[in-house]
């Protein structure tokens, strides 16, 4: 019946084990890494204190890189959050295959990023795609458009981005609105509320608080979003119009084999984004004073 | 009426958008290569073929793929659900000095993307002697699915009435035997949402098996089709049907167990 510390601590061996070797220990060691020149095979490696940070601040590449990031963190999160939301309150109404369609609009987040992106690419293929067909069949556009040339790559990657992660938002946003009271709409009925006015008077003040952690955690994963961004431009060609952050980092370390300065970008990156929730907790708590 | 016409409007878009693209990568998929290219498009294939997927399977390595795919995704599971399950126990049931710190530090070893720590990882990986293996990419996706299994399986196993194994144990029940009979059933649900979790992650991964996997035997789906897709000139057919064939066993498996699944998200998120 006694349950002793040491069998407890002997439980969680392996988990601190494995988080502590392949987590904890890479994100120390990416420190020390930034300091150094180092090849991302060979062993060599030379001691460089914070020379990579001095050149990544007069890199026209790294500020590309960022405006990029920010781009398309900006834009894929509002629209995300608009359509998300909008499918949220819809699915929070009763109807016949309400359900099944709850199931239905997670696929597009549940299936792999290479089948998410070789779907959009085949949709927007110049020559061939649906899209392409449906905007010349009404008339919208004369001739066919170039989707994934450098023009409109940021577009089309933003559209399969959001198509890719609004389920997300889908599931958190209806997770709570299934818990609002229902007395709560009833009383603003009383007091004869239009539906915008339900919403925003009641859903709203509601459910600020997950539209808060939403925020938070779809701009954190966005702007180090990764798989869908190279998948989308590949390396060469019209890759350099979306290098975000993450994909320069990528670049840095196993295309120009330069680990020590992937790893300082690395270090950059998880700056940036702890200034940025530091801003952001402030100005919420700020506007919770006021308020 | 009009209530009832826009709440019906809304959800005809809501599926089109959800369910479309993917019914036109089945429809592509099952149609001879004449029909692909054809103008005007035809929504549903006229002759429907599996040519796409034979071709897929006799002339790629798209097997041996998913073969990897399967395997890894797999092992991922079991290791993943066994240490957390282990770990989760532990921070419920024993008390010991430190515990709800280390809870929450786990937590947040969560809130870094791979993609920060990539490098320094792959060094690492690189002098343990264990790249280019499958068991590198088990390692990876164990570490990174455990912060959340662990937390989910806590809150689950903290619903557990601490009593009902006290009972078991009073009857004479080994410790092993009252979790193994009595618990782990009880937390059932749970088990089965982080396992779904952790094979998910396992089977869309791109970055680790990017970075960590060279041999083209070893490579699992996402980073295999990748290189089919670059190979020459896209054949349009045979990478929709390999679309189709790493998207059934996710929605499957998804199907199967959807209530699990939206219990367990609704505790916690999930990554991406």
């Amino acid at each position: 019946m006694k349950r002793h510390a040491l069998t407890g601590w002997l439980l969680l061996a392996p988990s601190l084990l494995l988080l502590g070797g392949l987590v904890v220990f890479p994100i120390l060691y990416n420190l020390w890494l930034s300091l150094f020149d180092k090849h991302a095979f060979m062993p060599v490696q030379r001691f460089v204190g914070l020379q990579h940070y001095v050149y990544f601040a007069h890199d026209a590449e790294f500020w590309a890189s960022v405006q990029y990031g920010v781009i398309y963190a900006g834009s894929t999160l509002v629209l995300q959050l608009l359509l998300g939301v909008s499918a949220a309150l819809l699915l929070n109404e009763a109807f016949r295959g309400r359900n099944l369609l709850r199931g239905i609009v997670l696929f597009p987040y549940m299936i792999p990023t290479i089948v998410a992106v070789i779907l959009w690419k085949w949709l927007l293929n110049d020559s061939y795609g649906l899209v392409n067909h449906w905007l010349l069949a009404a008339g919208l556009v004369q001739t066919p458009v170039a989707w994934l040339g450098k023009d409109h790559i940021m577009t089309s990657l933003v559209i399969t981005s959001v198509w890719q992660f609004f389920p997300f938002v889908v599931v958190t946003y209806l997770a709570r609105l299934q818990t609002i009271a229902p007395e709560l709409y009833e009383a603003a009925k009383v007091d004869g509320a239009g539906a915008w006015r339900r919403f925003r008077h009641v859903t709203l003040p509601q459910t600020r608080n997950v539209l808060f952690v939403i925020v938070l955690l779809r701009s954190i994963f966005m702007f180090t979003k990764f798989d869908t961004v190279w998948l989308m431009a590949g390396e060469g060609g019209v890759s350099r119009y979306v290098r975000t952050l993450p994909v320069y980092a990528y670049a840095r370390s196993f295309t120009y084999l330069q680990a020590g300065m992937g790893a300082a970008l690395a270090v950059l990156m998880f700056l940036m984004l702890l200034a940025v929730t530091a801003a952001y907790f402030r100005v919420l708590r700020d506007e919770e004073a006021v308020a | 009426m009009r209530r009832r016409l826009a709440l019906y409007g809304g959800g005809l878009v809501l599926l089109v958008i959800g369910a479309f693209p993917l019914a036109w990568m089945l429809s592509t998929a099952l149609k001879p290569s004449g029909e692909i290219f054809a103008t005007p498009p035809t929504l549903v294939p006229k002759v429907v073929t599996l040519e796409n997927f034979r071709r897929l399977f006799a002339e790629t390595s798209f097997l041996t793929y998913f073969t990897n795919s399967v395997a890894v995704s797999l092992a991922t599971v079991l290791l993943t659900l066994s240490v957390s399950a282990l770990g989760a126990y532990a921070l419920t049931r024993f008390v010991f000095a430190g515990r709800e710190r280390i809870a929450g530090l786990i937590l947040m070893t969560y809130m870094f993307a791979p993609i920060m720590i990539i490098i320094p990882f792959y060094i690492l990986v690189k002098q343990l002697g264990i790249v280019n293996t499958r068991l590198a990419l088990v390692l990876s996706y164990t570490t990174f699915c455990l912060p959340f299994c662990l937390w989910l399986l806590r809150s689950f196993f903290h619903a557990i009435p601490l009593e009902l194994e006290e009972a078991a144990m009073v009857d004479g029940a080994s410790l092993r035997r009252a979790v193994w009979h009595i618990v782990l059933p009880l937390a059932l649900p749970g088990l089965i949402a982080a396992g779904i979790f952790t094979f998910i992650l396992a089977w869309n991964d791109f970055l680790f098996a990017l970075v960590l996997i060279t041999s083209d035997e070893l490579k699992t789906l996402p980073v295999g089709v990748n290189d089919l897709f670059n190979a020459t000139i896209v054949d349009w057919g045979m990478i929709m049907a390999a679309g189709v064939m790493i998207t059934v066993p996710t929605i499957a498996f998804f199907a199967a167990v959807q209530r699990y699944l939206i219990q367990g998200w609704g505790a916690g998120g999930v990554k991406g």
